[in-house]
């Protein structure tokens, strides 16, 4: 049956840090790294006002997600030096484990991971000539978890994270993303079960890097409008170097779901810069 | 030049608890445990993350030695990951 939903939305840890002390802190660390200091730092009326904007976009998100009744989410994520580390970097990694952990602060995150699909999109890969890496055990992180919070609180279906190398270089084409996308969706119109699909990141942020604190919001405001028109497939002749240079390398996540959507309309995008590291955004396609 | 060892150090700083608790203890000791050049050991001293940058350590991974520094020991960013 074909995909019954379609997400992206970011996951910036701020998102879900409580706005006050714990948002303070956060930046007075992410500051500390900028060699021009702290711009913007928002006030607290700020922070609970961006806190509020996602929350209800990402409530719009859930709606939709809840109305298609998925018996699965398929979650598409970069680590961060959690799980991968320089002995094994996989470009596409899926999990084949039986349940799946993580925390965030004082939050606990434990779901049931949907292993038959993992395999099934593994074997589908090699018989496509995508040779997928696959483990039986990840930890969840925040790359997950901040926009689980929201959009599946209650472990109610089980998830399949799937992790895309965004994070160090070298990193797949946005082409080969879209690619993988397209072999979920083949996957998804040959199961009987109602799948549903989310990617994590972005948009525009530069985490490790000199430039943190930047935010390309023409680039990010270019990218939603494309989503809308439904012509998301021109990205793949963006350069990894393109998303680079805009701090959307973890827009490669999105380009899973992308290519998994192909020419569908974005039906809702909401957009709302950080003022401290991160644009964030939040997509859904409504089937 | 692989700065693999020098990496790996920083990601135990955050990810194993007893690496933190013993390097704040004794660095000296736990920087003996890992393969690393004299201009390694300096600059993991320094505490300066950009000095692990110039090394070829990964930007997300210098930010690790701040966990060091007792401005930033308890920030929330270790309690999430």
């Amino acid at each position: 049956m074909p995909l019954v939903a379609a997400l992206a939305a970011s996951h910036a840890p701020n998102i879900l840090l409580e706005p006050g002390a714990e948002w303070e802190d956060f930046m007075n660390l992410h500051h500390s790294m900028a060699p021009r200091g702290s711009g913007n730092r928002p006030t607290l009326n700020q922070q609970k006002k961006l806190r509020a904007d996602a929350e209800a976009a990402l409530g719009v998100l859930r709606a939709d997600l809840d109305q298609a009744k998925p018996d699965v989410l398929i979650v598409v994520a970069n680590d961060q030096f959690v799980n991968f580390f320089w002995n094994n970097i996989p470009t596409f990694f899926v999990t084949i484990a039986d349940e799946v952990n993580g925390q965030f602060t004082r939050h606990k995150f434990r779901y049931r991971n949907h292993k038959e699909l993992g395999k099934t999109i593994v074997r589908a890969g090699m018989h496509k000539g995508i040779d997928f890496s696959y483990g039986e055990h990840i930890e969840l992180q925040h790359t997950q978890t901040v926009p689980l919070y929201f959009l599946l609180p209650e472990p109610k279906i089980p998830i399949l994270p799937i992790y895309v190398n965004t994070w160090v270089d070298p990193s797949p084409s946005p082409r080969r993303c879209y690619q993988v996308g397209e072999l979920v969706r083949e996957v998804a119109d040959n199961s009987s079960e109602r799948i549903a699909i989310l990617a994590t990141g972005g948009l525009s942020h530069f985490p490790g890097s000199p430039r943190i604190g930047e935010i390309d919001e023409a680039f990010d405001h270019e990218l939603l409008a494309v989503m809308r028109d439904g012509k998301g497939k021109s990205f793949v002749d963006y350069s990894g170097d393109d998303l680079l240079q805009a701090g959307d390398t973890e827009f490669l996540n999105w380009m899973v779901v992308i290519g998994a959507v192909g020419d569908a309309k974005a039906t809702y995008t909401a957009y709302m810069p950080d003022f401290v590291a991160t644009g964030w955004g939040f997509v859904s396609w409504r089937f | 030049m692989s700065c693999y060892h020098l990496s790996r150090l920083l990601f135990n700083l955050k990810m194993d608890e007893a690496c933190f608790e013993k390097s704040l203890q004794d660095f000296e000791a736990v920087m003996n445990e890992y393969d690393l050049t004299t201009e390694e050991r300096d600059a993991l001293k320094s505490g300066d993350p950009r000095k692990l940058r110039q090394l070829g350590v990964h930007g997300m991974l210098c930010l690790y030695i701040k966990r060091l520094q007792p401005e930033f020991r308890d920030n929330i960013y270790w309690k999430q990951k």
